[in-house]
């Protein structure tokens, strides 16, 4: 088999494992008790005909789906009712077409709001996971190069009080020691930077980012250091390694052409499943740092019943770890001819 | 160090790049913290209590708040009221303009009037509109306003109408249309109008210098959005706000002590109150059209066993421990921060578990197992009770706790647990399947709001969270609902607060008091000394000015 079938096959299994997101996602949802036409809040100015009017605006007056009016409460319906009418169909034709709906709470386009908020975590995770690498991947290399020497021990402690740090907590004695020190308190930019040129509002927006930046880091560093340090003594106590080691390479050598590439396997997964996850994940960090990012924009959608906006971001969050374990399975192929592709 | 001197060349590049921009003259900024910002721009749709303090600031309305409880006009100028009550006309003030140079006339107040009234999917808007049967602007400064019955406290419903601009919302008007209109520019004709809003981070303001009433002294007011209530506080410490308008009360003692910082405390714009909740609907009332399961523990439904609970819950206890002293004790379900309303003539229950053990021994609820909790007379169930809260309440859990220390005085025991608060809706109202939550209710300035929630017809509704129903209070109700003359009506009012305090389908432990904190080396001239505190208010961010 050649590569291009391997990669076929792992794409049409992405796209199955997508669809049956788009299916869950919708029902998970409205399994949930609660009506979203209430928006999770009780008004006695709010009369039964204003609920209707807005569940109409909301499509929620429709069944569910054929000869289902609601999953919860089960309520049967009609099953004579036009298939296409339906609340399920409507959503998967809008979803072919690109369209994730309407946010029941803001009144916008769910597309909009996710999109600005996606950009936003990326932009912290990204910052945050490239340093991780760069340090976690080092000190590694350097604990495990230097095995059972102080350098080894002191890393790993360090690796070990990193990734077990609360991000809340890190975060907020972050925050606290910097605000009182000329970092800004929370925010993604200055109110009023707007009409500053872009350079400066770019500057502003990465002086925001320092902070929440810095605890990704931390904690995140900590976990690669940990895997790569345990990985490389894994690989280095391979009998080829003896064997380099008998030809007289240097341990940099070593390190270079044999041992890294086969230590680095682990951590490409690692990578791989880190980045599809925090995309929907650092609440945490988002929270404290007022970041108005995606996992603040799910919790909050989960309190609201706010349907479009939670099938819309789980499915960004689905579709991101998908794509990104694609990727690892590609990327392994490369790295690993083991790997048959055969 | 690097850290200041990396601070200190990022600022210089910020300011420096400023000034080339501005050219001299700093404005004068007001930052404001806080929670939440508002969830809708469209005041049509918007539900959240920020979204209405924003309106407050960039639109007019008829009438304006006043920090004594009172309503004046506003952009009106005088009302008529016809001798049946059933029209208003209006003169309005001449020479009013929006934001974008419009004028404004009363064909904007028609038009506005008019199009809620069209709109019943305008969720808290429309209920203000209930008995409006039309609008109209026979000329540019009158708007005749007639009604199909006779509508006390009329202010009360047109201060939250603010005035749209036919001539950007004509376009939005029909149908669907209204409610997807995000409105970006948010035109109105108040003291502020907006410069720039980012949905969940933060919203500026700046002054309209064509305010038809007192200017702003102040260029620009921002609101911005902090997660987490000690970053809030935070914020406030290293100036990086002037003001924020909801203070944890657990910060109160360390933001007392705070250089520059002044904490106050006053009744809210809004008042709310908590309320431990009984269910005592009477199987004959139950909603089973609507869902109504009714599995309420059947002692609650007995007068005798809720008012010993009464006698046996120390108010001034969980005031002192769970608001740290920051609140009034509750009486009924109108707080008292909405002034005259407010029957201050009702004697509370004494602290009195003695008399609470008593009444209960009298009703005939004994220990029949002796496990140490009382049974029902006939043996048949022990009175352990469920008892709920939605999770997002903070202050809840502690109350419970309290709760089940104080009651087991009375040999009553509970079972606790919160539930997400959709999910208790859920539960509760109208399927009635709990047997005690602890809740809350906000309060309009008007009592009507919240007079109607223990009426029988909200039972089906399921605004009638207790199923209490007593035909003298739905009489009386329907009887204020329709009282022109104010001093009749207030008697109304404080009989039912007479009636639902003595009948106990509630127990209201306390009203919570708005804490608020402003620093006082920026800005002066905050009014913290009314009756009600809302220093978000245009009367605060109109006459502040710069510290000298």
């Amino acid at each position: 088999m050649s590569r291009w079938l391997f990669i076929r096959n792992k794409a049409s299994r992405s796209l199955f494992t997508v669809i049956f997101v788009i299916v869950l996602n919708f029902f998970l949802f409205r399994v949930l008790p609660g009506d979203p036409a209430r928006q999770g809040i009780r008004d006695p100015r709010l009369t039964q005909e204003a609920i209707d009017a807005i569940r109409v605006r909301f499509g929620l007056d429709k069944p569910v789906i054929n000869c289902f009016q609601t999953i919860n409460p089960l309520r049967f319906g009609n099953c004579d009712v036009n298939p296409l009418d339906t609340q399920f169909f409507i959503y998967v034709k809008n979803l072919l077409r690109g369209d994730l709906g309407t946010s029941f709470y803001y009144n916008r386009p769910v597309s909009e709001i996710l999109g600005e908020r996606l950009w936003n975590t990326v932009l912290l995770i990204g910052g945050g996971q490239i340093l991780s690498i760069i340090v976690g991947v080092g000190f590694g290399v350097l604990a495990a190069w230097k095995a059972r020497t102080p350098i080894d021990y002191g890393t790993l402690i360090t690796g070990l009080v990193a990734w077990s740090l609360p991000t809340f907590w890190l975060g907020i004695i972050l925050l606290f020691w910097g605000s009182n020190n000329g970092f800004p308190i929370g925010g993604k930019a200055t109110p009023g930077m707007s009409s500053y040129p872009i350079f400066t509002q770019l500057m502003d927006i990465g002086w925001h980012l320092i902070l929440p930046t810095l605890t990704y880091t931390i904690v995140f560093m900590g976990e690669y250091m940990l895997i790569m340090r345990s990985s490389l003594l894994d690989v280095l106590s391979e009998d080829y390694i003896l064997t380099a080691k008998a030809k007289g390479l240097s341990t940099f050598q070593i390190l270079k052409d044999h041992a890294l590439k086969n230590g680095m396997l682990p951590l490409v997964t690692i990578i791989a499943i880190n980045l599809g996850f925090t995309v929907g994940g650092v609440i945490q960090i988002e929270s404290v740092f007022s970041w108005p990012g995606l996992g603040g924009a799910l919790y909050e959608a989960v309190s609201r019943r706010d349907f479009p906006i939670l099938q819309g971001g789980f499915l960004l969050i689905a579709i991101s770890v998908i794509l990104a374990n694609f990727i690892a399975d590609l990327m392994y192929s490369y790295l690993d001819p083991r790997v048959q592709t055969e | 160090m690097k850290q200041k001197a990396l601070s200190i060349l990022m600022l210089t590049a910020i300011v420096l790049s400023a000034c080339g921009n501005l050219g001299g003259g700093q404005p004068a900024i007001v930052r404001i913290g806080w929670a939440s910002g508002p969830d809708s721009l469209n005041i049509g749709v918007a539900w959240l209590a920020s979204a209405y303090t924003i309106s407050e600031l960039t639109y007019s309305s008829m009438y304006e708040f006043n920090l004594d409880g009172t309503l004046t006009l506003d952009l009106g100028t005088e009302e008529k009221m016809s001798d049946d009550g059933l029209t208003y006309t209006y003169k309005i003030r001449e020479g009013v303009k929006f934001h974008d140079g419009q004028p404004l006339t009363a064909k904007d107040v028609a038009f506005t009037y008019n199009l809620i009234m069209a709109h019943e999917d305008f969720p808290t808007l429309h209920s203000y509109v209930d008995h409006f049967v039309s609008v109209e602007a026979p000329d540019d400064t009158t708007v005749v306003l007639t009604l199909d019955q006779q509508v006390p406290n009329i202010a009360s419903k047109l201060v939250f109408l603010y005035i749209l601009p036919e001539h950007i919302w004509k376009d939005h008007s029909e149908g669907e249309a209204a409610a997807a209109f995000e409105n970006l520019d948010m035109i109105g004709s108040g003291p502020f109008k907006i410069l720039e809003y980012k949905p969940n981070e933060f919203i500026r303001l700046g002054a309209n210098k064509d305010y038809y009433g007192s200017v702003p002294k102040v260029d620009e007011v921002i609101f911005q959005v902090f997660s987490s209530p000690d970053v809030l506080i935070q914020a406030l410490k290293t100036g990086q706000v002037d003001m924020i308008n909801s203070v944890p009360n657990t910060s109160v003692e360390s933001l007392k002590s705070t250089e520059n910082v002044k904490v106050v405390t006053g009744s809210p714009l809004s008042p709310d109150l908590e309320d431990i909740v009984f269910n005592m609907v009477d199987p004959t009332n139950c909603p089973t059209a609507e869902g109504g399961l009714c599995t309420g523990h059947p002692a609650l439904r007995d007068k005798q066993v809720r008012l010993a609970m009464a006698y046996a819950t120390d108010k001034q206890k969980i005031i002192d421990i769970v608001k740290l002293g920051l609140a009034t004790s509750g009486i009924a379900l109108i707080p008292s921060g909405t002034g005259e309303w407010f029957n201050t003539d009702v004697k509370d229950f004494a602290y009195d578990p003695a008399k609470g053990n008593q009444l209960l021994d009298e009703a005939g609820y004994k220990d029949a197992d002796g496990d140490g909790i009382r049974d029902m007379p006939d043996g048949s169930r022990p009175l352990t009770f469920r008892l709920n809260w939605p999770s997002s309440d903070s202050e809840a859990p502690r109350i419970a706790e309290l709760l089940s220390e104080m009651w087991k005085q009375l040999g009553i025991s509970l079972e606790m647990q919160a539930v997400e608060s959709d999910a208790l809706t859920a539960k509760c109202c109208p399927t009635l399947d709990y047997d005690i939550m602890i809740w809350g209710w906000v309060a309009d300035p008007d009592p009507n709001t919240l007079l109607i929630i223990p009426t029988t017809e909200q039972i089906p509704t399921g605004y009638n969270e207790t199923g209490y129903s007593n035909p003298r209070y739905d009489e009386l109700y329907a009887q204020q609902g329709a009282e022109m003359d104010k001093s009749k009506r207030i008697q109304m009012v404080w009989e039912m607060q007479q009636i639902i305090h003595d009948d106990v389908p509630y127990i209201i432990p306390y009203y919570p008091l708005n804490v608020q904190a402003y620093r006082t080396d920026r800005f002066t001239g905050w009014l913290d000394g009314e009756t009600k505190l809302a220093l978000e208010d245009p009367s605060s961010l109109t006459v502040i000015e710069p510290v000298k």
